[in-house]
């Protein structure tokens, strides 16, 4: 039998970790041993805190290279779909090496705006809803807030150290492989979690 | 009095809150500022104080007080780590400020809490009362990046037995600090009679009142009347505007009496504007709140020139009115203002005029930034968004093993 579904959510505040560099250099420096909340905070919380606007670029490394003129490393690395890994470090690897080599030196500058590392301290909290069917699961979304739609979409994965989020791996569970394969398709790094949840709900809703 | 809060952020995010606290269970927990009265510390401890009882937890807010000379000394602090320069620290000034202190440690009890925040450096001195087992957090409100080394020595000395600090924004820290460091942003209340709705009809009166054409654009900036908000800046801007848009300016703010300089400039910005019927210098009572958020939803374009800048919540103040908000990119306004989304990051006089002309031109770019300026604010700068990391904090260093 399948194992019921606990509805969690996550906060986390951004604690600064005194990593300020300027130039390209610098920054891949930083990036090679900065602790990996940080990238966690820069890649997958800048979604969270963005999701909802049109911006530039997904994560606030684009951003940053953007606005200091890195055009072409502000698209390198913009491309780079976080919710692809699980693994910190392996996505620590493909930043670093998508910078190296396509980094120029001499169109590095120093005298920029400074780049800021933080990093995120999370706290992960259960609500009372648990389900143990589809009905209950379709109810628990329903009352899920972005917050937690976020957590069991995106970082839950992390966690678990797998691809495949919370939501999916219930319904493949469930015997709902083609509900958790729609789920698993939907873009969270370019989506609104608001439209996501909506999309969530229609999908568990549909009969099929 | 926290469900007042639900049509903002909804209720899952009051649920979640509740959880959240829950954690907190028996915690207790004291703030201590400098004042009850003026300023945006005050402002928000007036509210987030009882919020955080009415989560179950246990609140206290207690004011440190002091004497002119006190005040004085500590205001001069204030500016010697926000801009860096000034008039020097003198020894007596320093033995002032530690008698203060020391007759404050008989006013104020710290020794039934579990957790302590302090707000700026006035009531900083307090910490030497820290009993073992206690967190005591360092709330900084001001940007102390580069700050003048002689006040910094100052401030280290009782920094260093916190537990913890927390800054706007990582571009305020300085980079000598050694405890960890949190950032969280300042916040507006929903509920405040600044930021809460009003009617069509009183916005309408409240422009008429003071001789504005509501069927006309306005241009308005809200803030003190000082330099460093540069409104000559803003009536320079304005001049060129003017050459192709007809169109208001209005600078709506106020100065104590006990502030010359804020007199000063109010005085010197008549005499510029006196023969210009379109230019509006208004000086409000300090509570002229209402009057204040009419002016913001009746703004066509709201602008904000400062040179230098705290945090500068009156930008999220207007961007909670759907109102597109061009500012300096300085401080905090360049965290708020998503430049090109919720409004436009300008450097000068003349990026200034350009920006009020390309959105005095656009209705749609004015709505479609002034809904992105909501949608930001509603989730990152509300008071709810302010107490849930709060808790964080406090759940973070009652557990942590230091």
């Amino acid at each position: 039998m399948n194992k019921p579904f606990i509805f969690k959510s996550e906060f986390w505040v951004p604690q600064y970790t005194g990593i300020k560099v300027y130039s390209i250099k610098e920054f891949i420096e930083a990036l090679k041993i900065v602790d990996e909340f940080s990238i966690f905070y820069h890649l997958y919380i800048n979604i969270f805190n963005y999701h909802n606007l049109p911006t530039f670029y997904n994560n606030s490394f684009s951003y940053w290279l953007y606005k200091n003129g890195h055009f072409l490393l502000a698209e390198k690395l913009s491309v780079i779909d976080p919710l692809e890994y699980y693994d910190l470090e392996e996505l620590r690897n493909v930043l670093v090496q998508t910078l190296e080599e396509n980094y120029n030196p001499t169109e590095d500058k120093s005298g920029q705006e400074a780049f800021y590392f933080s990093k995120a301290e999370r706290e992960i909290i259960e609500s009372v809803d648990v389900a143990n069917n589809l009905d209950k699961f379709l109810e628990g979304i329903k009352k899920s807030s972005i917050n937690s739609v976020f957590y069991h979409l995106v970082t839950s994965r992390i966690e678990n150290k797998t691809l495949i989020n919370d939501y999916s791996a219930w319904l493949t569970n469930l015997g709902e492989a083609k509900k958790a394969e729609k789920i698993t398709k939907l873009d969270v790094y370019s989506m609104n979690l608001y439209k996501i949840k909506n999309k969530i709900i229609k999908i568990l809703e549909e009969k099929e | 009095m926290i469900e007042e809060y639900i049509p903002f952020v909804g209720e899952e995010t009051i649920e979640e809150l509740f959880i959240l606290s829950k954690k907190l269970n028996g915690v207790k927990v004291l703030h201590v500022n400098s004042t009850y009265k003026g300023g945006g510390v005050a402002e928000i401890l007036h509210r987030m104080v009882p919020l955080m009882n009415a989560l179950g937890v246990k609140t206290d807010w207690k004011v440190f007080k002091g004497d002119k000379k006190f005040f004085s000394f500590t205001k001069k602090l204030h500016n010697l780590l926000h801009l860096g320069y000034g008039e020097k620290i003198r020894s007596e000034e320093i033995v002032h400020y530690l008698k203060i202190t020391y007759e404050n440690f008989k006013e104020i009890d710290t020794e039934n809490y579990d957790v302590v925040f302090i707000h700026d450096p006035q009531p900083m001195g307090l910490v030497i009362k820290k009993l073992p087992g206690q967190k005591w957090i360092w709330r900084c409100h001001i940007d102390t990046s580069s700050p003048d080394p002689n006040a910094w020595n100052f401030l280290e000395n009782f920094l260093n037995a916190y537990d913890v600090c927390i800054f706007h924004m990582p571009e305020f820290v300085y980079e000598r600090i050694e405890i960890p460091t949190y950032i969280i942003s300042p916040s507006i209340d929903p509920l405040h009679p600044k930021n809460i709705e009003l009617s069509q009809e009183e916005i309408f009166q409240t422009l008429t009142k003071f001789g504005i054409d509501p069927e006309k654009p306005l241009i308005l900036q809200v803030s003190r009347f000082d330099r460093l908000k540069d409104p000559f800046g803003v009536l320079s801007a304005f001049r060129i505007v003017r050459k192709k848009y007809d169109c208001q300016l209005a600078f709506v703010g106020s100065f104590a009496e006990d502030d010359p300089e804020g007199e000063e400039v109010y005085k010197e910005l008549l005499n510029l504007t006196s023969d210009d019927k379109e230019v509006f210098v208004l000086n409000l009572p300090p509570d002229s709140y209402r009057e204040v958020n009419a002016f913001q939803r009746g703004a066509t374009v709201v602008v904000q020139k400062s040179l230098k800048e705290g945090f500068g919540l009156v930008v999220s103040e207007a961007m909670w009115k759907e109102k597109p908000v061009i500012g300096s990119n300085v401080g905090g306004i360049k965290r708020q203002i998503i430049h090109g989304i919720t409004g436009y990051l300008i450097n000068s006089v003349e990026g200034l005029a350009m920006r009020i002309k390309q959105l005095l031109a656009n209705e749609y770019f004015r709505k479609e930034m002034g809904y992105y300026g909501k949608e930001r604010v509603k989730h990152r700068f509300l008071i709810i968004r302010h107490l849930k990391d709060y808790f964080l904090i406090i759940s973070k260093i009652l557990n942590s093993k230091s």
